[in-house]
């Protein structure tokens, strides 16, 4: 019965690719532009779509993304729609940061202003990135979006970027994309959201790629929280070059299913990696997330830290790749993943895998999946505290690690009220911290 | 001449198993209000068994016999209910929980057993009050409050924390697992100013321990050894000290008998 299915149905692939080729010419952009997309075409077909007998793709939810019907993104919408956004839905401002909004993937939030430290949208960078198969559904993003969120930083910014999604874009797909690029010795503080309908769209698809060039420091917080009919595909690179320092902190709550591929190289000596992430899931939610990181330079440094919980039959996975290749010498790695299963059926696979190709690298992993453990829940209850607020505190704990090292005080009550709207005992219990 | 008031606690010919072995053989036990008892012995003789079983450890089976704590069934009570009765079992090996603040779970804890009692719950200016006195009592640095539950506590600063948390509870019945296990002699004298500010007239102590030289510093009204899982031997305070002389092969060869 499959085969003949299988038959009638054209594979996702040929929707991709029939889908791009009917509105091809009717996407933005010069010809430069289409000839990316083409090169994004050309290359998908080339690798093909990824399949679960690929080691880096066994815990996707690929089904899902087979089931997806349309890839066009929504017709294009105007300021006008961006001015009739209630206010309302929009999250509260983070004290200090400027906003950008898109919606569906588009700008809308009307005039452009210059951002401070900015250069504002400056031409097309170097396309220095390369999605590698691992990468591949970054040439979804490629292929499809019309806008790009571009930033040119030297100097000091504080920049919050929504990328929003509406139910006009209820069955088609939308494709944010968001390019950095941080001149020597610049800073900035990127909160990246991503938020929508709980109705739309099908499919997200997100690029995001970093240069930060020598001494630049990113601190990028990523809070992910799309409605349960999302597919969101996430792809990110960075590249950073000497005393280079890049600084994840992602909060990710939503969508049914999510899969963040990315990919960071430690370029030039002294580069840091920090990489702290929270996933938290419920229902039938699919969350995988496979991070490489490559030292290619001495002395460079990744600092991982991963806190999944499953709850329900949630499924969460993590794999994280560490390459130490031959010329970082004087290296450290230092990764810690876990992961709490709450539901009877509920999965979570962590894998961290060091390929270390050089002597004098510090190098340490640990992954650890278990349940609550009873000891520290024993000691809770023998104070007397009730069976859910122990069970909510100690949930709440495990994820504290990565929580408390969102230092802006809005934003952490943010990503902290996310947080426990996934997990019923904290919702109860009330506000923790 | 008035009756003598009823046991707080009364344990009788309980026996109890630990992972399908079993470890408490028939131990009974009576401890009135205001009372402190000292129940010494060899490692492996049950002592803490006892303390778990009490306070409800998951996987510390009560086979037979009963306990029962002003009245109530002790062992038909979830660990939680036990707490909130005014059970405090202060912990052998007291766990590390980062992430959960000191102070929040013992205001949490406080006002659990406040609720239980129908009194008003402390707000947070009125708890920092009340535990701030008690701080200072345990030589406790108050920044330890804002800390994560016994998180990178030294062994010392661990059993503090107990004691604090006792003071803070004011329990009616303290079962002190090994309290002084791993204190130096500065540290010891702390924790027994601590134990020794609670004796009144309302409470009683149980003291599980395997050296006497705490029993110096809270002098205990009764003592017993436990051995292979019995009670083999009661007496006052002089019968630590004659522990101390003695050692426990006498007694737990006794027990053999």
């Amino acid at each position: 019965m499959s085969a003949t299915a299988t038959a009638v149905r054209a594979s996702v692939l040929d929707r991709v690719l029939r889908d791009y080729r009917s509105i091809a010419e009717d996407l933005p952009g010069d010809a430069l532009a289409h000839a990316a997309r083409a090169r994004a075409a050309a290359q998908l077909s080339e690798l093909g779509w990824p399949s679960v007998r690929d080691e880096q793709w066994r815990y996707a939810n690929l089904r899902a993304f087979e089931r997806l019907d349309a890839f066009r993104p929504p017709a294009a919408v105007g300021a006008a729609l961006a001015l009739a956004l209630p206010a309302a839905e929009l999250p509260a401002a983070v004290p200090g940061f400027e906003r950008l909004i898109y919606l569906d993937g588009v700008r809308v939030d009307g005039a452009q202003p210059q951002l401070a430290g900015t250069a504002g949208n400056a031409g097309e960078p170097a396309a220095a990135w390369h999605w590698s198969a691992e990468q591949r559904l970054g040439l979804l993003c490629d292929m499809f979006a019309g806008d790009t969120a571009r930033l040119h930083v030297h100097g000091q910014a504080a920049i919050e970027i929504l990328f929003m999604t509406s139910e006009r874009a209820a069955g088609a797909a939308v494709y944010p994309r968001l390019q950095l690029q941080l001149e020597p010795g610049s800073e900035l503080k990127l909160i990246e959201r991503h938020l929508g309908a709980a109705a739309a769209p099908a499919l997200v698809a997100c690029n995001v790629t970093i240069e930060l060039a020598r001494a630049a420091v990113l601190t990028h917080y990523r809070l992910q929280h799309y409605g349960r009919h999302t597919l969101f595909a996430d792809n990110l690179w960075a590249r950073l070059a000497e005393q280079a320092r890049y600084t994840v902190r992602s909060v990710a709550v939503g969508a049914g299913t999510a899969r963040t591929s990315a990919r960071v190289q430690l370029a030039g000596r002294g580069a840091a990696l920090a990489w702290q992430a929270i996933a938290v899931g419920r229902g039938e939610q699919v969350h995988d997330t496979a991070l490489k990181v490559e030292h290619s330079a001495p002395d460079t440094s990744t600092e991982e830290l991963f806190r999944g919980i499953a709850d329900e039959r949630a499924r969460i996975a993590f794999s994280g790749h560490i390459h130490i290749e031959a010329s970082a010498p004087g290296s450290q790695a230092r990764q810690s993943l876990r992961g709490l299963i709450e539901g009877a059926q509920a999965e979570i696979d962590l894998r961290p895998r060091l390929e270390i190709q050089t002597d004098e690298v510090k190098a340490a992993h640990g992954a650890t999946t278990g349940r609550l453990d009873e000891d520290l829940l024993f000691y809770m209850l023998a104070r007397g505290l009730d069976r859910q607020t122990a069970r909510a505190l100690l949930k709440w704990a495990f994820l504290s690690d990565v929580l408390r090292e969102i230092e802006l005080p809005a934003l952490r009550t943010e990503a902290e009220r996310l947080a426990a709207g996934q997990l019923q005992d904290v919702q109860a219990v009330g506000a923790l911290s | 001449m008035s009756e003598p008031s009823a046991p707080m606690l009364e344990i009788r010919d309980l026996h109890a198993r630990v992972g399908g072995q079993p470890v408490l053989k028939g131990v009974s036990l009576s401890v009135r209000a205001g009372e402190v008892h000292a129940i010494m012995g060899p490692n492996g003789s049950g002592k803490s068994t006892l303390a778990y079983v009490l306070a409800g450890r998951p996987g510390y089976e009560v086979i037979s016999g009963s306990a029962s704590f002003e009245g109530r069934d002790l062992l038909a009570l979830a660990p939680e209910e036990r707490a909130r009765a005014g059970l405090f079992l202060g912990f052998q090996y007291p766990v590390e929980i980062p992430g959960v603040n000191n102070a929040y779970l013992l205001k949490t804890a406080l006002n659990a057993a406040r609720r239980e009692h129908g009194l008003a719950e402390l707000d947070a200016f009125e708890f920092l009050a009340l535990v701030r006195s008690k701080t200072q009592l345990m030589h406790i640095d108050e920044s330890f409050l804002g800390r994560g539950v016994n998180e990178g506590f030294s062994g010392g600063e661990k059993k503090r924390n107990e004691i604090l948390q006792m003071l803070v509870l004011e329990p009616k019945l303290a079962l002190l697992d090994e309290t002084d296990s791993g204190l130096d002699i500065d540290a010891l004298k702390v924790v027994a100013n601590g134990v020794n500010s609670l004796r009144c007239a309302e409470r009683c102590i149980v003291l599980v321990t395997h050296y006497q030289r705490l029993l110096d510093h809270v002098v205990p009204d009764f003592v017993h050894v436990l051995a292979r899982g019995r009670i083999v031997r009661s007496g006052d305070r002089t019968l630590a000290l004659e522990l101390e002389r003695r050692g426990y092969d006498w007694l737990s060869e006794q027990a053999a008998a």
